[in-house]
């Protein structure tokens, strides 16, 4: 079995190089057939890769040691879902997950802009194809999944720590939204190549971007979810590295969907999109790279892990490939349409951008400044959180503002005082909320007061957006109000989906400032019948128990919860010993009250001969509203991805008149 | 308005960053410090008592080790054999840590150590 994996594997690697040679050629010579040789490779290929896949699949469900990557990345008491999911748990496996999922979208992007790419962008096919062919000469010559050995009695194990339901989504979810920036930087890559100016390339991968980037999304959050639950330090990010990883190509991509708007308006900021493009795609390898080869281990040695080095040149020779190609077509892509005041949709979506690209390229200095002090100064420093936290500060305090302010700003040139009229109930929506705050207690962290002051700006900025909508709609005459604002989204789906995401980001900020700024902790060692008071909870210990799972034996404290007076039930929060991977795991008792969106949240951390127990209780107030952020988040990018017939008309109309200047 | 961004980072990394040194790097260092380094031997104590929890830490490619003793939350992939990085001080030879952290290289693969 291990040979027809390796088999395929090197089949695919064939096929991907074959479509980025023989793909250049015919789209440099135009040759129609030949290009469509090359697209069949590119199919051909996602069939191969998925072979491989369902070897690796068979070969973790049957448990067969004899492949070195199930021996050391499961077991036997392993349940058979997490069983499954170390396929994307390890180094090789993720890679066959990027590849897979590399071609596969790359297959699925050609087939539904087949016209598109035979007609005008000839060059996404060789793109997509050395893209794939750098993964899959990975899988082959350096890290294969299919490598083999005596077959051992057991396996390893799965980190105790990944095996969580969150841990099953999250990197599936995340590799999507990584590969999936793939789609658009290649069609970009190939519009420059192919010397196309117009906007094409970006309305063929409006909907890849977003989709790619709502994963992304999705997944930084599960990923947040998966840390507060299971790595249980009782908070939600804590800037590490691996986090980083995601948060970066996430933030650039952010500023690309805004910017694209621009350019697809306006036929602006050409240059800037295809760097930013270009900085998503790479940012995204980097991420990969970040968490797969090994670098986190040792800050002091960049190439650790064979694959490390290999990463490091591909991302250097696709940024200096993109570069050079952007240069090189600079003439082209200057735009000659020009800012017209300072004051305008434009130049807000502008403000947006800065403050978006510097916030990331803050970030990856953060994580790659320990490495540069240890090259330069021979020590290497660590920046943490309050680094972190500056800039987020910093930087996100204006974004949101803008996020209230850019939607009402009309396009080329806005005037003050109509501005000013459309910012007053805002405005006063805001004042009174910090007003009502500051009175209730929370000027106890300024810079949270400040938070909710912006966040109730921006609140009620969209609410008054929808209102407007809703009203300008019924007063045609579209029935009820209900009719009125169903037909105002599903009329303007970008524009009010749009909104719901902004919503979202602002719930997010109402949950992270509350877990951030107005969380309560109390530590105690406590004997049974012992109790503590954090917040209005009461916390009371009645005792441990001890239990034997399938691959655990099971630790835990059982106590009673009690606020102003009202029994609320018991909790249990204990410690896992596993036994294959000999090792220990805080499971933290969470009680969710979902009316107040706050969480009780108890570490027991350490349990003590004598039967005493080590408690650290936190009250965590709108936790919860970042995880509703998620789901609010998924539904308003779903909006602005709806199909939309009416849209499809328009630009149909549209790029017949452009294809024809185009050739004229 | 990027070099402005630039020196800016650069300013703050160097004002607000905590030296990260090896163990045998510590002596001569007072003030806080974090060291990443290998756990050696069995640890002793408990972290959430009087005395502490006392390991030892070397090297991750060297001899050189370094006694330290921690008080407050020990992560999960804390144990002999791993990775991990404190902060703290140094205090009479022996290193005084308030911060834990595994360097988990078994974050996503569990190498038997």
């Amino acid at each position: 079995m291990p040979e027809l994996g390796r088999a395929a594997l090197l089949l695919a690697f064939g096929l991907v190089v074959y479509a980025a040679l023989a793909g250049g050629y015919a789209a440099y010579r135009a040759r129609r057939r030949l290009l469509e040789s090359a697209t069949n490779a590119l199919f051909a290929a996602f069939a191969s890769v998925g072979l491989a896949a369902v070897v690796l699949l068979a070969a973790l469900a049957r448990h067969d040691f004899s492949f070195s990557y199930v021996a050391s990345h499961t077991s036997r008491e392993l349940p058979l879902g997490y069983t499954l999911s170390a396929f994307w748990s390890g180094q090789e496996g993720s890679l066959l997950l990027w590849l897979l999922v590399l071609t596969g979208m790359g297959s699925a992007a050609v087939v539904l802009n087949r016209r598109l790419v035979r007609q005008v962008l000839p060059w996404t096919v060789p793109i997509l194809g050395a893209l794939a062919s750098f993964f899959a000469l990975l899988l082959v010559f350096v890290a294969s999944p299919f490598g083999t050995q005596v077959a051992p009695a057991d396996g390893v194990g799965l980190n105790p720590s990944l095996q969580n339901p969150y841990m099953l989504a999250h990197p599936p979810l995340l590799y999507l939204g990584y590969v999936g920036l793939t789609i658009p930087f290649a069609f970009a890559m190939a519009a420059l190549a192919s010397g196309r100016a117009d906007e094409r390339w970006i309305v063929a991968t409006r909907r890849w971007t977003l989709a790619s980037w709502a994963f992304l999304g999705f997944a930084i959050l599960l990923g947040a979810k998966w840390a507060y639950e299971e790595v249980g330090w009782g908070g939600w990010y804590a800037w590490d590295p691996v986090e980083n990883a995601a948060l970066m190509p996430w933030l650039v991509a952010t500023a690309y969907l805004h910017s694209v708007m621009v350019q697809e308006k306006k036929n602006m900021l050409r240059v800037w999109n295809a760097v930013l493009v270009t900085g998503a795609f790479c940012l995204s390898l980097f991420g990969t790279f970040l968490t797969r080869s090994g670098v986190l281990n040792s800050i002091h040695s960049f190439t650790e892990s064979p694959i490390g080095a290999w990463f490091l040149g591909f991302i250097a020779v696709v940024a200096a490939a993109s570069i050079a190609l952007i240069l090189y077509r600079l003439p082209v892509l200057r735009s000659r349409t020009r800012l017209e005041s300072l004051v305008s949709r434009e130049a807000a979506f502008l403000y947006n951008n800065l403050f978006l690209v510097a916030f990331a390229l803050t970030v990856l200095w953060g994580v790659i400044y320990p490495l540069v002090s240890d090259a330069v100064r021979g020590v290497a420093v660590t920046v943490g959180a309050p680094y972190y936290d500056f800039f987020a500060v910093a930087f996100g305090l204006p974004l949101i503002l803008l996020m209230g302010v850019g939607p009402l700003i009309a396009w080329r040139r806005a005037s003050l005082r109509a501005l000013g009229r459309s910012l007053l109930w805002p405005f006063g929506v805001a004042l009174v909320v910090g007003a009502l705050l500051l009175a209730g207690g929370a000027g106890s962290s300024p810079a949270g007061l400040v938070g909710y002051t912006f966040a109730a700006f921006v609140l009620a900025a969209i609410v008054l957006e929808f209102v407007r909508g809703t009203r300008a709609r019924h007063a045609l005459g579209a029935g009820s109000w209900a009719g009125a604002f169903t037909s105002l989204v599903g009329r303007n789906r970008r524009r009010y989906g749009g909104y719901v995401v902004h919503a979202a980001i602002v719930l997010l900020l109402i949950g992270a400032i509350g877990i951030g700024g107005f969380a309560t902790t109390r530590e105690a060692k406590l004997s049974a019948g012992q109790s503590l008071a954090v917040g209005d909870y009461t916390v009371t210990y009645l005792g441990s128990e001890q239990r034997r799972a399938a691959n655990a034996q099971e630790l835990r404290a059982r106590l009673a919860v009690s606020r102003g007076g009202d029994e609320l039930g018991t909790v249990l929060a204990g410690k896992n010993r596993y036994f294959a991977e000999q090792q220990t795991s805080n499971e933290v008792a969470i009680r969710s009250d979902w009316l107040r969106a706050e969480d009780l949240f108890v570490i027991a951390d350490q349990f003590n001969t004598d039967g005493s127990v080590f408690l650290k209780v936190i009250v965590n107030p709108l936790v919860n509203l970042i995880w509703l952020a998620g789901l609010v988040f998924v539904a308003g990018s779903l909006i602005t991805m709806w199909p939309d017939a009416r849209e499809q008309q328009r630009l149909a109309r549209r790029f017949a008149e452009d294809g024809a200047l185009a050739r004229a | 308005m990027a070099a402005a961004l630039a020196v800016f980072l650069v300013y703050t990394a160097l004002a607000g960053g905590t030296p990260s040194l090896r163990p045998s790097q510590v002596a001569g260092h007072d003030g806080r410090v974090s060291v990443a380094g290998k756990v050696v031997g069995e640890p002793t104590g408990t972290a959430r008592g009087a005395t502490g929890l006392h390991f030892t830490l070397r090297d991750v490619q060297g001899t050189a080790t370094l006694p330290v003793v921690y008080r407050g939350s020990v992560p999960d992939l804390f144990r002999t054999g791993r990775d991990v990085s404190v902060e703290g001080s140094l205090q009479n030879g022996v290193f005084v840590a308030d911060k834990l952290v595994t360097k988990c290289p078994s974050k996503y693969t569990n190498k038997p150590s």
